[in-house]
């Protein structure tokens, strides 16, 4: 069976109710640190001058080469435990992509973004 | 349901899709749309977003699922908006090569070994066709419905080496202008192709109508058996005049003298063409005299058609039946002109059988008593 969409969802959202538990999702990040005994890796990122984490289990896709300080996409699953918010990414994919303009991959997601709320807007109209 | 109906119903006839520029190409639309689109009710196949007939599709996006058959791989394709899956075929050639590869790759001095650069590119190009789950996959194909799920059956796939993903950062910004500009547009049939308008071309076109007949009831009345165009030119002359309102002789001569001949030309020869497809009239020897034979007054092509007949019913082999049309046909090109068409023969035997010279026994066969 194919799995569903993984809808791109930037670090600073992963932890707000915009991302429900069990959702496929993708998103970026610095590699900044790896835990291989743990199968857990953390992407770092900056947004309005704060620091976003995202935890990333990474058991699916090891054996893989950590390079940290580069930047990676990860493609999974949601987990959200109900004690408390902090959400982690069960990754089915993990690419290092360094040298990605974020700027650029940010914009492009806000006009895919503005384009689907656009139709949305005008089928509701209708 | 009821808006899937009416949809439906605005589906324009198959016979106007070609007009649709987003039909012959291959559309770049999300994957969320592909599995979205409603099959057209008229060709199973063709699908339509919005107003736009399509079947071929374009699509980039991350493999996520991955199985491999026998004979083709299936890939999960996603593009953030969905996934579908892709039924790429293997290639027989990298299959053989896969064998001979290994056992003409033994160790080859220290030169160039061409075939052994040969062989290294072909591995490249083998491996750009084998994905593994997260790589990026481009594909074109054909999209399919099979046990209720769409598929693109791929008529062209390949990996995409995107390190720094400008190129689906490229693809993201691209598709929403592609589909303002495009895609969401609605198309419109241009309306003289439905109804021919007032157009300068379907002007020419009911002039054509009428100088059809005219030349037809010429031919018929003044048994014409051959002509050339200029003989002919000036029947059509009175077409070109009906604006002039005063109809002194002399006035009508400056018109006809006014008019740019070419004109009158374009439209004779339009007309003799029509007559030629619809048989009435051919040539019988293409020359550098344009001479044409009016079919139903030829009498030597009529003498031939049925001497053919003659003879050849009394062979045993056309006996019962009679000669087939296509028969009539080679033998009378070999007798007669080898430039009478098809539709010359047809009103030749049509008008053969109408004076009872020639009896139709079956379908297109022909005896004489």
């Amino acid at each position: 069976m194919l799995p569903a969409a993984a809808v791109f969802h930037f670090p600073w959202e992963i932890n707000t109710d915009v991302v429900k538990d069990g959702a496929s999702i993708r998103t970026f990040g610095r590699l900044t640190d790896y835990l291989p005994e743990e199968s857990k890796a953390i992407l770092t990122s900056h947004h309005a001058s704060v620091q976003h984490q995202v935890s990333i289990q990474t058991s699916f896709v090891e054996p893989f080469d950590p390079i940290i300080g580069a930047q990676y996409i990860v493609l999974g699953e949601i987990e959200k435990s109900e004690d408390h918010g902090e959400a982690i990414v069960r990754a089915r994919v993990f690419n290092c992509v360094d040298g990605v303009d974020v700027a650029l991959l940010q914009k492009a997601v806000n006009e895919q973004r503005a384009f689907f709320m656009e139709r949305n807007d005008e089928a509701s109209a209708q | 349901m009821s808006s899937d109906q009416d949809a439906a119903e605005d589906e324009p006839p198959s016979l106007l899709w070609g007009l649709d520029p987003v039909f012959s190409a291959y559309a770049r639309l999300y994957v969320k749309d592909l599995l979205q689109m409603r099959e057209s009710r008229q060709v199973p196949g063709v699908y339509f977003y919005k107003s736009h007939p399509l079947y071929q599709v374009d699509v980039l996006g991350t493999v996520v699922y991955r199985r491999e058959r026998d004979d083709f791989y299936c890939y999960g394709v996603d593009d953030g908006t969905g996934v579908i899956s892709c039924l790429c075929w293997k290639e027989e050639k990298w299959q053989n090569h896969g064998d001979s590869g290994k056992t003409a790759g033994g160790p080859a001095g220290g030169g160039f070994n061409i075939e052994e650069q040969l062989r290294k590119l072909q591995e490249a190009q083998r491996s750009s066709t084998v994905l593994e789950i997260g790589d990026l996959l481009r594909v074109r194909g054909c999209l399919k419905t099979s046990r209720e799920q769409r598929e693109i059956q791929t008529s062209l796939f390949y990996k995409v080496n995107d390190p720094v993903m400008s190129v689906q950062i490229s693809w993201m910004l691209e598709m929403p202008q592609l589909y303002r500009d495009c895609y969401d547009k609605p198309f419109h049939i241009p309306s003289n192709e439905l109804s021919a308008g007032s157009t300068e071309l379907s002007g020419f076109q009911s002039v054509l109508c009428q100088s059809v007949p005219i030349l037809k009831e010429f031919l018929k009345e003044k048994e014409v058996i051959r002509f050339r165009p200029y003989d002919v030119e000036y029947l059509l002359h009175p077409l070109f005049q009906q604006p002039a309102p005063s109809t002194s002789a002399q006035q009508e001569l400056d018109s006809v003298q006014s008019i740019i001949p070419a004109q009158i030309r374009n439209l004779l020869k339009e007309t003799l063409k029509i007559l030629q497809e619809e048989g009435e009239i051919f040539r019988k020897v293409l020359s550098q005299d344009e001479v044409y034979n009016v079919t139903e007054h030829d009498k030597d092509l009529l003498a031939a058609i049925c001497d053919i007949l003659r003879e050849d019913c009394k062979r045993e082999k056309y006996a019962e039946k009679g000669c087939h049309e296509l028969h009539i046909l080679s033998s009378v090109r070999q007798r007669y002109s080898r430039n009478l068409s098809r539709e010359a023969l047809d009103v030749a035997l049509k008008h053969l059988e109408c004076n009872s010279d020639i009896i139709s026994t079956a379908d297109a066969h022909y005896t004489v008593l």
